[in-house]
């Protein structure tokens, strides 16, 4: 029969037990790093946390971001800081700069930024790490003569099936547009001039019966091994791990045009490890680390220079012969576009792929 | 209920139909469940059958990666922590509100009763925010609140309803033999209630185990629980070390469960419910 | 006696009723405006909404946005207004930035070279009509309405009004789930009711292991076993009644079957402890006076069943229009109900008033249905008397 106070002391043991560490808590410095998870944070972990971690005698902790804005947000303002850094896209640099969120870095007294010029260079708050390519793929083995162009992925009486797409405003708008005529180049300017998401969506409305939306990257890759969609907007590393590990034959032309952007290192502000966060940063984008990466990974490099480690099978699919063919989810007019209507435009997608 | 002697064919048939129908709903029920579970004896890295060999490499690591024991951990501390406060709170609520004869009765167990009906969530939801002010966001005490506060209701009502077949002349009885009230609930009420004490603190501690979504949205890396764990293991290549996560999850549950049976029964037969 | 229950009450208070009621606040909070841009506000309570507003609004807004440039209030109020009107951002961040008060002439000229948009009537009379400290313009785009050009109501353009067709959806699919439950678990619950105590007894814990088994581990064992090489799959491809794997998942199929799995035990388990109150002498009893099996199953069984039907049903609807997880999890892109949308703008489009007004809505459909309940179970009950 339980004793009342012995009750209370138990309760008082209990509290304190929530104060006490875990059973393998180290007394190491630590770098909480926010990053995606999955087969990306595998690679990150394999190139990147492992060997800086075991180099600098520190512990890299790393915790699930998908790129909600709220959660840093939330830790900034209450000066409550659990990241110290965040790997992030373009327009979530923009905006947690502007907003305060992320530490301003002159990163030139740390590296060249000259080297990131092909992928849009450094920002005051975020430095890339990634060059991640979206565009045509489709699987070998069903189709012999395979599609050249985005017109070609519209074109269903020469290729029938469905199509896959990614379900986002972003992406798939610059896709529909290329497949419009509009040079990939050209592609954001087109969107972001008067009508443009018009167009887009008009295109995509040419293609709306067939079109089977995916939401997350493995989803696409499996939509094209298992032959449901005949071709598929996917993103190229998913396409050539999914070669590698499942022995597939999945192709992707990027001479069609491809939407590439950069997914970046960027440190929270007031972080109390700023300047490890600045060496890790330092690390992960040197050219040979970056090429280590990229045979891990299958992504692009965003260092130029560490094109010139890689061998030619490594380089197949990468977008590095096709740089003229991207659309660029970079500078000024595809950050002020996307800043200012992507909520409108979300819902004007979601309003289209719902009918 | 048998069939009567005279039942027509219409009714045979309608009798065979319901209780076919009934066993395909239980297999429905019941059968995903456990058609799972020994994925998580696979030796392979992928999770589809027929297995490859049978082993134990999974659960291997669960109970040795770090990302798994600390989740573990921070599951069973913060259950604990949850369940003492809230079958405490719970119980002096229920013991509050049965002696209770005003009008402000069915009020407050409807108060006592919110979290229940509220979409799980907008409370996480909303946490978020209020915490975020308060700057509780990432604080093991605000987990703690956020999960009595969703397990008070399974504690009142749990406790209540035992109380439902208690004498309440038993303490009446010791108090007019000297005792004080403190005494009188200790020696007297608490013993006969116990099952239904335990039983609460039962379902407060897999209401905090189980739960997702608040931890989801306040929790911090440090206070990452095996549900956060699961849930970030489930979005892509889920791995079968994700399944044996699972089946500890079940089997816990499973237990518990187990023990607010045995208690039910206890209960009854210590208020003199006769089984049939 | 009310002593022992204020620690419970106090504790509900304080971390339920008051974050759920400053999260509901926020569905109309609109305290960003007026206290960024006093001056603006105060110039503008007097302007008619007609045409342009005079030069001293011009300097006023001028001064506030100058007041905040370097600040974190700038880009912050930026994104409160592109809510409004997008693009609203880069006027206001663009404006802050390079504003010049001590440059001589009229702010007018200026602010319009420097971005012609402050020439535009529009965005002038958003900032006027949304310069009080509370506003119904989130509550409004979460009805799919806004404020017309006129200042009168109307409905949202028909391309991106995506709130109403959710909460449709959202109730669509619980009424579905609904539905499957009651005619899943009714013949599940009389099976029980009739069987021996024994029996009852083995299959009430048969419907307590899913009950007690986590709705994340449900769902997740949902995940595995509908993909395309899931044992689903595997049995239907087996046994020859498909010629190749059927998509289950990712789609609404698969989102009904998880859904009516998870929810079937808060449906069986009020039923059961009614139907098993129901005395079997009464269908006896209406045998014996003529009613055909039928008959008396509709009009002596079904009404004595009732209570329990609704109850139970009720309790499935509810929870299942604020499920995230399991839509999360098996759902499609097109399958995600309102619960999806309130993460989405919490996280990830840090929209809080959106998310509040998208919540509000929620609760409000959740309370008319308890009503609603309230007073047919009350009828119900004086019927069956």
């Amino acid at each position: 029969m339980p004793n009342t106070s012995r009750f209370w002391i138990v309760l008082a043991a209990a509290l304190a037990l929530g104060a006490l560490a875990p059973p393998d808590a180290g007394a190491q410095t630590k770098l909480v790093v926010g990053n995606a998870g999955g087969s990306s944070a595998d690679a990150e972990r394999k190139v990147f946390y492992g060997p800086f971690a075991n180099a600098n005698k520190i512990t890299i902790q790393e915790e699930s971001f998908n790129q909600e804005l709220a959660k840093i947000r939330s830790q900034v303002e209450t000066g409550n800081l659990i990241w110290d850094m965040v790997s992030t896209t373009a327009i979530n640099v923009a905006t947690g700069c502007e907003e305060g969120l992320l530490e301003k870095v002159d990163w030139s007294k740390y590296f060249d930024p000259k080297v990131f010029r092909d992928v849009g260079g450094v920002s005051e708050c975020g430095v890339p790490y990634l060059f991640v390519s979206g565009g045509l793929a489709y699987d070998g083995n069903r189709i012999k003569e395979g599609p050249k162009s985005w017109a070609d992925f519209w074109n269903v009486t020469k290729w029938p099936g469905k199509r896959g797409l990614l379900y986002r405003a972003e992406q798939t708008f610059e896709v529909a547009l290329m497949a419009d005529g509009v040079p990939p180049a050209k592609a954001m300017e087109v969107l972001a001039a008067p009508g443009g998401p018009d167009r887009a969506l008009k295109k995509l409305d040419e293609l709306k019966p067939l079109i089977h939306w995916w939401k997350n990257g493995a989803e696409s890759i499996n939509l094209l091994a298992s032959g449901e969609v005949a071709m598929a907007y996917a993103w190229n590393g998913r396409v050539a791990s999914a070669n590698k590990t499942n022995n597939l034959n999945l192709k992707m032309e990027l001479g069609a045009g491809h939407v590439s952007g950069c997914q970046y290192w960027a440190i929270m502000k007031g972080s109390k490890n700023k300047e490890l966060a600045i060496k890790f940063i330092q690390y992960a984008v040197t050219a040979q680390n970056q090429a280590d990466f990229v045979r891990v990974i299958s992504y692009g490099p965003a260092n130029r220079d560490a094109y010139a480690l890689l061998t030619d099978q490594e380089k197949a699919t990468l977008p590095g012969q096709h740089l003229d063919k991207a659309s660029l989810q970079l500078g000024k007019l595809y950050l002020g576009f996307w800043l200012a209507n992507g909520d409108s435009l979300l819902q004007r997608f979601v309003k289209f792929a719902a009918q | 209920m048998a069939l009567p002697p005279h039942a027509t064919v219409l009714e045979r048939t309608a009798h065979v139909g319901v209780r076919a129908l009934s066993v395909l709903v239980l297999g429905y029920l019941v059968l995903p469940i456990l058609v799972v579970l020994p994925l998580s004896f696979t030796s392979g890295e992928l999770l589809v059958y027929p297995l490859p060999a049978w082993s134990l490499r999974w659960y291997r690591e669960f109970t040795t990666a770090p990302i798994w024991t600390r989740s573990l951990w921070n599951s069973v501390v913060l259950a604990v922590v949850t369940t003492a406060v809230a079958t405490t709170v719970g119980m002096l609520a229920a013991l509050g509100l049965q002696s209770l004869r005003s009008r402000l009765k069915p009020v407050l167990y409807g108060v006592l009763a919110l979290p229940l009906i509220i979409p799980h969530v907008m409370v996480a939801v909303a946490l978020f925010y209020y915490y975020a002010r308060l700057g509780l966001v990432g604080s093991f005490s605000g987990l703690v609140m956020a999960h009595t506060v969703l397990a008070l209701p399974f504690v009142v009502i749990t406790i209540a309803a035992t109380l439902q077949g208690f004498d309440a002349n038993l303490p009446r009885a010791a108090a007019s033999l000297g005792a004080s009230p403190l005494q009188a609930f200790r020696l007297v009420t608490l013993p006969l209630i116990l099952p239904g004490v335990l039983s609460g603190a039962v379902f407060a501690f897999v209401t905090s185990f189980d739960e997702l979504l608040v931890i989801l949205f306040v929790g911090s890396p440090e206070q990452r629980t095996l549900p956060r764990q699961i849930w970030s293991g489930v979005s892509e290549t889920m791995s079968p070390a994700v399944v044996a996560a699972a089946v500890v999850l079940i089997g816990v549950s499973l237990l518990l469960m187990a023990v607010v049976e045995l208690l039910r029964r206890r209960g009854e037969r210590l208020r003199g419910v006769t089984r049939p | 006696m009310l002593a022992l229950v204020a620690p419970s009450v106090l504790f509900i208070a304080l971390f339920f009723v008051a974050p759920l009621g400053l999260f509901l606040f926020r569905s109309i909070d609109n305290s960003e405006v007026p206290g960024w841009l006093p001056r603006t506000t105060a110039a503008l309570a007097g302007w008619s909404g007609e045409g342009l507003p005079d030069e001293p609004a011009f300097r006023a807004v001028a001064e506030d946005l100058a007041a905040l440039s370097g600040s974190t209030a700038l880009p912050l109020l930026g994104r409160r207004l592109n809510h409004n009107i997008p693009g609203f951002r880069g006027l206001i961040t663009g404006t802050g930035s390079r504003v010049d008060l001590s440059r001589p002439g009229r702010m007018r000229e200026q602010l319009i070279a420097l971005d012609a948009r402050w020439g535009e009537p529009l965005y002038w009379q958003t900032i006027r009509r949304e310069r009080h400290v509370v506003t119904p313009f989130y509550l409004l785009s979460a009805l799919d309405l806004r404020y017309g050009a006129s200042g009168a109501i109307e409905r949202a353009p028909a391309e991106s009004a995506i709130f109403l067709g959710l909460l449709g959806r959202t109730l669509a699919i619980s009424l579905i789930v609904t539905g499957l439950c009651v005619l899943l678990g009714f013949p599940l619950a009389i099976t029980m009711a009739g069987a021996s105590p024994a029996r009852a007894n083995a299959l009430l814990i048969l419907v307590l292991i899913p009950f007690w088994t986590s709705l994340l581990v449900r769902s997740t064992a949902w995940v595995i076993l509908l993909q395309n090489s899931g044992v689903v799959n595997q049995l239907l491809v087996g046994f020859g009644l498909v010629q190749k794997p059927i998509p289950l998942i990712f789609n609404r199929v698969g989102l009904y079957i998880a859904m009516v799995h998870v929810l079937l035990p808060f449906m069986v388990l009020p039923l059961y402890s009614v139907l098993k109150n129901i005395p079997p002498e009464l269908m006896r009893a209406a045998a014996s006076l003529g009613a055909p099996p039928a008959t008396a199953f509709l009009r002596v069984y079904v009404p004595q069943a009732l209570p329990g039907l609704v109850a139970g049903a009720s309790l499935v609807f509810v929870l299942a229009l604020g499920y995230y997880v399991t839509p999360a999890l098996v759902g499609g892109p097109g399958d995600q109900m309102i619960g999806y949308f309130i993460a989405y703008f919490t996280n990830t489009a840090v929209n809080w008033g959106m998310a509040s007004a998208l919540g509000t809505l929620l609760l409000l459909v959740v309370a008319l249905i308890y009503l609603a309940l309230g007073r047919v179970v009350g009828l119900n009950r004086l019927a069956v008397r």
